[in-house]
């Protein structure tokens, strides 16, 4: 049985899909001590349980379509003109958006192969060394993860059992707080002599603003729409997708309507995806939980650490390593159930760690050797891998000191649940 | 298997691909417009439909289990492949037919652990949302893990095939 275990992991390692390796456990672990194998099945159709999980393939189908229509461009044309006159202009530029964009479609890579195309040479032309650009776009490429309605977020809130409204309120402090650190550096950073700025007349600001009008509303529906009390944040989902159909289909028409169906399905892979992973490590975790194996680690962990903030110093270096080695959507799935009871009995706010392990999972993005969006702004921009390790090393410093601060400021991400929650 | 019966495979491969894009798409639009139907009536008529939201959940498994069935098809899944880094390209085609092998056989099992859940749904099952049994509703497991299995063989034998005419598989094949 064990050697049948070991090869599993092996195959995990070379490429098996990882539902499948999940599965392939929890079918040994639960034939291993003689439960009926139905069980599997059983823990999986539980999902079938979650309300809130009408929001991960709905979010997601309106991330895509978003990510299909011109909206990126237009997005990026309103912040060159409203932010572009800033010291460090384009910089900050690009943060913001890349932030706005991925809490729209997910962190999935979508944002550094849709804006860093577009990023990259306009910054190069404003005089940003290309050390420095390809760095900020391969760290900003998972930036803004922890703004709602990342699909993370939401993803955190169903394995955790958490209130989403609440993590989505968590997030925005910690979330400005790494976007205004970046900026920051963006301006220190920034070329020494700009080339004379092109003067953005009104009508052009006019013009940006008209042609954007019908995304710009998109963020205060959906926070204005849960926080307001017209909607739960399942439904939410509902809203947005409905209103970006109707804009990026009939109103813009960036997408036809013949392209829908590929684009569904392809969302709908995206969500199946995740679905099943989801679901192997229903029946896993309820392996877990049944062998009392997350109290047996906890009793572990206690007798040699006990203060709450060294268990927080070491988590956060487990989860680095996680983050770096497992995309975000698995690692909070496999992960999640296996630390919040361990972290519950340190008396960690589960909500506060939410914050902390989708901090974590972000860096993890851009950590050395194997972090995806490396590989993903490798193969975009066509540099060796080596050479993004250098570029983005300071702002991986930089997101290390951001998470330290969220670690250990609990109130940055529960004073908002306090004033609207 | 000789060449015809190859062709009437996959082209029945190809159907059942178009017919689950169709049923995702069908579902999908469902969901956005039950959805957005149950807060038209709540926020207007203070009202609703009780059985919308178990249905909408019901949809979430079926477009989610489908949806996987169709990434199977296109090598979509989330996977960690080190393989690419750790493995001399020589022997990748071999890799990756130890890994469609290894996934057949769990999907397998998959089907095997949902016909059983399904029989026991049948015998001591309740009526569930409509009147309809619980088991009809939870039918999309095995179905779902079958066409996963079915599409994990396929890939098996294809990738047996390339290894044995010396073609340059592993990636391209499952695109």
């Amino acid at each position: 049985m064990n050697i049948i275990k070991l090869t599993t992991f092996l195959l995990a390692l070379l490429g098996a899909p990882l539902f499948l390796v999940i599965s392939a456990l929890a079918l040994l672990a639960f034939a291993s001590v003689d439960i009926d194998l139905s069980v599997v099945i059983i823990e999986m159709s539980r999902l079938a349980d979650t309300p809130l999980l009408v929001s991960l393939p709905l979010f997601i189908f309106a991330g895509t379509l978003l990510s299909e229509s011109h909206a990126p461009e237009r997005i990026l044309m309103l912040s060159r003109i409203f932010l572009g006159w800033m010291p460090g202009g384009l910089a900050v530029v690009s943060l913001a958006v890349c932030a706005i964009f991925t809490a729209f479609t997910g962190a999935s890579g979508v944002t550094i192969f849709a804006l860093g195309g577009l990023l990259l040479p306009a910054l190069l032309k404003d005089g940003y060394n290309e050390r420095f650009s390809m760095g900020l776009i391969t760290s900003s490429g998972s930036l803004g993860l922890l703004f709602p309605p990342s699909l993370p977020l939401i993803l955190y809130g169903v394995v955790s059992e958490t209130r989403i409204d609440h993590l989505f309120l968590a997030g925005i402090l910690p979330g400005l707080l790494m976007l205004l650190l970046l900026m920051g550096y963006s301006i220190k950073q920034g070329p020494a002599v700009r080339e004379k700025q092109h003067k953005h007349s009104t009508q052009e600001a006019i013009t940006a603003l008209r042609k954007a009008a019908w995304e710009l509303p998109l963020p205060v529906i959906i926070l204005g729409g849960i926080y307001g009390g017209f909607f739960v944040a399942g439904e939410a989902a509902a809203v947005t997708c409905l209103y970006v159909l109707i804009v990026e289909v009939f109103i813009y028409r960036d997408v036809s309507f013949s392209e829908l169906p590929r684009i569904m399905s392809k969302s709908m892979m995206l969500f199946g995806g995740i679905l099943v992973i989801l679901a192997a490590s229903m029946a896993s975790t309820n392996y877990l939980i049944d062998q009392e194996i997350p109290m047996r680690i906890f009793e572990f962990i206690r007798s040699y650490i006990d203060s709450k903030y060294t268990f927080l110093l070491l988590l956060n270096v487990f989860l680095l390593i996680v983050g770096a080695m497992l995309d975000i959507f698995s690692a909070l799935v496999l992960v999640v159930p296996l630390i919040l009871p361990i972290a519950t009995g340190y008396g960690v706010d589960p909500i506060h760690l939410g914050i902390i392990f989708l901090t974590n999972l972000q860096i993890g993005y851009c950590t050395p050797p194997v972090g995806l969006n490396l590989f993903l702004a490798s193969y975009r921009f066509e540099k060796p891998i080596v050479e993004l390790y250098r570029s983005t090393l300071p702002f991986l410093g930089l997101l290390i000191v951001t998470l330290l601060v969220i670690t250990y400021f609990p109130w940055l991400s529960q004073v908002l649940i306090k004033l609207f929650g | 298997m000789n060449g015809r019966d190859q062709q009437r495979i996959s082209s029945l491969m190809q159907y059942s691909a178009r017919l689950e894009e169709g049923v995702l798409c069908l579902l999908l639009t469902a969901m956005i417009v039950l959805a957005c139907l149950q807060i038209l009536l709540r926020s207007f008529f203070s009202s609703g439909l009780l059985w919308a939201d178990p249905l909408i959940r019901y949809m979430v498994l079926w477009s989610g289990l489908l949806g996987a069935s169709m990434a199977t098809s296109r090598g979509n899944h989330i996977a960690l492949d080190l393989a690419g880094y750790l493995i001399p390209e020589r022997f990748q085609p071999l890799v990756q037919l130890v890994c469609y092998i290894f996934s057949a056989i769990t999907s397998g099992f998959l089907v095997w652990a949902s016909i059983l859940f399904i029989r026991s749904e049948i015998e001591y099952g309740s009526p569930g949302l409509f009147q309809l049994p619980t088991w009809s509703w939870n039918s999309i497991f095995p179905l779902a893990f079958g066409l996963i299995t079915l599409r994990y063989i396929m890939l098996a034998v294809t990738q047996v095939i390339a290894i044995l005419h010396h073609e340059t598989p592993a990636k391209n094949i499952n695109r």
